[in-house]
């Protein structure tokens, strides 16, 4: 186990690819703090699955595009399991709409949410990694951060945003001891994408992936817990994709 | 006047932040003219200390400590120059600075580059008498 003696906090980590995260950081041997804002069955439950699988974690209330509760979401981490020593930024939200359509409301919430809670909860969190000298941030982006796709300009804007801040950060603490690195996953069925498969059962995005599949929340997780371990000690400031290729690719090209 | 032990701690933190040798970080060194120190470097410096020694310094503490409290309109002559209220309380906390030779020549914004190792040392020891009394 790779991550004994660590304590994480995976922002929105009651389902989806947070939860596969603070799962997979538990079986690492981290303690994880499992923030939520809304689902506290959800985080209930990721709690005493880790629990129940020997771990330790505890469920840690707040919406992270509020600066008040980042700031007490990482207290309560290092109060309740003893230190700090790796953030997960992971909790986000998705309002998909055609420019055209979209209420401008939408942005600055996917925006305040994706890429205000990755600076309020990192903020929050690294005056007590930098005072330890050690930490890792690891964000997780998305490759829309990077790549266009129609009706997700507030959710791409806001991704690309996190990179942005990524290769700041990393800049700016490295000295510090604290790595910071962003994961950009594809296409990973969780309720927050349900709507870009529920047409037609996702065929018309499978053809155009490399890969002709879908990523598994596993993936994503196996990745962030290399890059919150010390596997990855002279990583920081990269961008991982785990996508089946699909950022690589312009097209599929004429057939040979 | 700063412990061994302070004026040791404090040395290696400037040394360890700033990549520079023990010989150039002396106590008259000033911490951003003579050895480059920018804000994040200042930032680095004081979280080393704070590790080495415990003592808990923040950057905006700096500033205060070298104003003295003063507002700014108390600091400074209305020139832009520190006022000799301001020159007095200087000459305690940086006491290379003569309050006679420096009257009206002095720049409230370019004090900060007259501080030094020495100067940061002391400011440690104070905190660290003001935290155990």
């Amino acid at each position: 186990m790779n991550l004994e003696g660590k304590v994480a906090l995976v922002t929105g980590g009651s389902r989806g690819i947070g939860r596969a995260i603070a799962e997979a950081l538990a079986a690492e041997g981290a303690a994880v703090a499992v923030n939520y804002r809304s689902s506290k069955g959800g985080a209930d439950e990721v709690v005493a699955a880790i629990t129940a699988a020997g771990g330790k974690a505890v469920a840690v209330p707040g919406d992270v595009a509020s600066w008040d509760d980042a700031q007490a979401m990482v207290q309560q981490t290092i109060d309740e399991l003893g230190g700090l020593h790796i953030l997960v930024n992971n909790a986000g939200i998705s309002k998909d709409a055609l420019i055209f359509n979209m209420d401008p409301n939408d942005w600055l919430d996917v925006m305040r949410t994706n890429f205000g809670g990755v600076f309020n909860c990192t903020k929050a969190a690294i005056g007590h990694f930098m005072g330890e000298r050690d930490g890792a941030i690891v964000n997780i982006s998305s490759v829309m951060g990077e790549r266009g796709w129609i009706g997700e300009s507030n959710y791409s804007a806001s991704k690309g945003a996190v990179n942005a801040f990524t290769r700041c950060c990393a800049m700016e603490l490295a000295r510090f001891g604290v790595r910071v690195n962003a994961v950009l996953p594809g296409f990973v069925p969780t309720e927050l994408v349900e709507g870009l498969v529920e047409k037609d059962g996702g065929k018309g995005i499978l053809r155009q992936l490399p890969m002709k599949s879908f990523g598994d929340v596993s993936d994503v997780a196996r990745l962030v817990c290399f890059l919150a371990g010390p596997d990855s000690k002279y990583m920081t400031g990269s961008f991982v994709t785990v996508d089946g290729g699909a950022a690589a690719m312009l097209g599929t090209g004429a057939p040979l | 006047m700063a412990s061994p032990e302070i004026q040791t701690a404090v040395q290696e933190a400037v040394v360890g932040a700033l990549g520079v040798g023990e010989d150039e970080a002396t106590p008259d060194a000033t911490l951003m003219d003579d050895l480059g120190a920018e804000s994040i470097d200042l930032l680095d410096i004081l979280f080393r200390i704070e590790r080495s020694t415990g003592v808990k310094i923040q950057a905006s503490d700096l500033g205060d400590y070298i104003q003295g409290g003063m507002s700014e309109e108390e600091f400074g002559d209305g020139s832009g120059n520190v006022s000799r209220k301001g020159l007095e309380h200087l000459s305690r906390v940086m006491p290379q600075i003569d309050a006679d030779e420096y009257e009206g020549k002095l720049e409230a914004e370019k004090v900060i580059s007259h501080f030094t190792v020495q100067n940061l040392a002391d400011m440690v020891a104070e905190r660290a008498g003001a935290a155990a009394g």
